[in-house]
């Protein structure tokens, strides 16, 4: 690792445009996540969260139109496809159908490729996920299809430490879980981060996203309004009246 | 009564080859989501290919039929060629009038390369037959009981034990999730249609030996084909074994104690009958495992 590839920032986005049938979702003239930061991207429902994390890979469940340019580690991926980014280290854990409900949990961790060229990335074996998430271990023989919300959550963020993320980007991994599972998923990615690594946090619950980043960016339309450190974005009175519910 | 027991065994000879045929329709229909309808002209081309290498070029039969499977190979990754946008859009109109296209393109093909007239593959092992009383089996009848069972027993295999077959299920599930695993699907979807292609020429190598040979078939092929994977339930491996067998058996009967030329109409009420019973068919998809 030279002294410049840590001072190049793990995700560079510049001039991201993505389209649904000509509809503009998204509008990111420039955005980054530092090596080991966790940056959090708030916003409502309809915003361009989900839109924004999924453009970076070029990847849709539906049909979007994808401009612009995104550099992993300084490298371009624009010309690259999806499969491609995840394998050089770009990982997203989606909202919804996050993992496979058709194959077991010991499946589900199972790689698909062969890590080739590994950097300074960790990449996690099944042990290491089973040791992070002892969960997983005791269902290790169910299918997916008979995990709750939280176990899916957990099964989809080991499944992404397995193929050795430079990036991990999460879409609103707290949707749905009850008070107690959000609060463990937190803690996983504070643990997560303490040991290095860099996180991209797309979340509703404001709250929640603002106990473990570093930097929150609030997207509005598309487009990013305000950005700043968890400590200034708390402090502010635009979030605190429109997202935390107080004044 | 020997002559019912002859029936039950044509039954099987002949449930095994429906299965037989079906096979590669039914990892595509499992795994792709994608209906061909050019499949029975895959199997006419087969067919011929199959008798050009073994009757004109002067190929053993069991070098005629891996050549008949590459051909078949390359004409599967052709139309998956021409067809990849339609498939990742899920486009099942155009993918079902392209293919039917695809399968009258072919017959011109063949027309003009082999003729019109019919022709004989006569292998080695149609010739020999085992006799047993008023009971008689020829050595190809047994080599394509043989083919399935070894060929179904081998995909249900590759599908759950092996990594390369896990990526199969991974995409057959849900192919966007697929991607974000980083698997590159186009390659996988290609990997399937080389196979159906290959499958289908495959089986058409076992089976045309039993009948005369026409570049104007393959009707019944895709029918009886449709008929398996849909009783079987799409896209179940191990399902549509148990369909094809049945099928057979149940034809086979029906043209020897009711009317040989109602099979196809009564095929039909069997599907329609099993799918108001069991609407999801006789097994469940690829994507689910054959458990």
């Amino acid at each position: 690792m030279t002294s410049s590839s840590q001072l190049t920032p793990v995700l560079s986005v510049q001039n991201l445009k993505v389209r649904y049938s000509g509809n503009l979702a998204v509008d990111v003239q420039s955005l980054e996540v530092g090596r080991g930061e966790v940056v959090g991207v708030v916003g409502a429902n309809g915003a361009g969260k989900s839109s924004l994390v999924n453009g970076l890979l070029d990847w849709s469940r539906g049909v979007a139109q994808v401009t612009g340019n995104v550099r992993l580690d300084g490298a371009l991926l624009d010309s690259i496809p999806t499969h491609q980014r995840i394998r050089s280290g770009l990982l997203l854990v989606p909202e919804g159908r996050l993992i496979f409900s058709q194959l077991s949990v010991h499946e589900n961790l199972t790689t698909s490729f062969d890590q080739v060229n590994t950097d300074y990335r960790r990449i996690y074996s099944r042990d290491d996920v089973y040791d992070l998430f002892p969960r997983l271990k005791e269902r290790r023989h169910h299918l997916g299809s008979q995990l709750s919300g939280g176990e899916r959550q957990m099964l989809g963020i080991g499944r992404a430490l397995m193929m050795g993320p430079k990036l991990l980007m999460l879409d609103e991994p707290s949707i749905g879980l009850a008070p107690m599972l959000v609060s463990q998923v937190l803690q996983t990615m504070k643990t997560l981060a303490r040991a290095g690594l860099s996180i991209l946090l797309v979340e509703q619950n404001v709250r929640a996203a603002l106990s473990v980043v570093d930097r929150l960016v609030l997207l509005e339309r598309g487009r990013i309004v305000m950005q700043g450190s968890a400590v200034e974005m708390e402090n502010s009175p635009r979030i605190a009246e429109a997202y935390l519910g107080t004044h | 009564m020997s002559n019912l027991l002859q029936q039950i065994i044509n039954g099987i000879v002949i449930g095994h080859a429906y299965a037989l045929v079906a096979i590669g329709w039914t990892l595509l229909l499992g795994v792709a989501r994608l209906v061909n309808f050019g499949h029975g002209q895959m199997y006419m081309l087969g067919a011929f290919v199959t008798w050009w290498a073994f009757a004109k070029a002067g190929m053993p039969y069991w070098a005629a039929v891996p050549i008949s499977m590459g051909v078949g190979a390359i004409i599967g990754l052709i139309m998956q060629k021409v067809m990849l946008r339609a498939t990742f859009d899920q486009n099942l109109v155009s993918i079902m009038i392209m293919t039917l296209g695809f399968g009258y393109v072919l017959h011109g093909v063949a027309a003009l390369i082999f003729g019109s007239t019919g022709q004989v593959l006569d292998t080695p092992w149609s010739q020999i037959e085992f006799e047993y009383g008023e009971l008689w089996l020829t050595a190809q009848d047994l080599a394509i009981i043989l083919a399935a069972v070894i060929i179904f027993i081998g995909l249900n295999w590759l599908l759950n034990s092996t990594r390369y077959g896990r990526l199969v299920r991974m995409v057959a599930e849900d192919p966007k999730l697929a991607q974000l695993a980083g698997i590159n699907v186009r390659r996988i979807y290609f990997g399937v249609f080389a196979f159906e292609g290959a499958a289908v020429a495959f089986a058409a190598g076992m089976v045309a030996p039993r009948t005369p040979i026409l570049t104007s078939m393959g009707f019944d092929e895709v029918i009886m084909t449709f008929v398996v994977v849909v009783l079987g339930g799409i896209g179940s491996v191990r399902g549509s074994y148990i369909a094809g067998v049945g099928l057979g058996i149940f034809t086979s009967l029906f043209a020897a104690l009711v009317a040989p030329a109602y099979t196809t109409a009564a095929a039909f009420l069997l599907l329609i009958a099993v799918l108001v019973i069991r609407p999801k068919g006789l097994g469940a998809k690829v994507g689910s495992g054959a458990h």
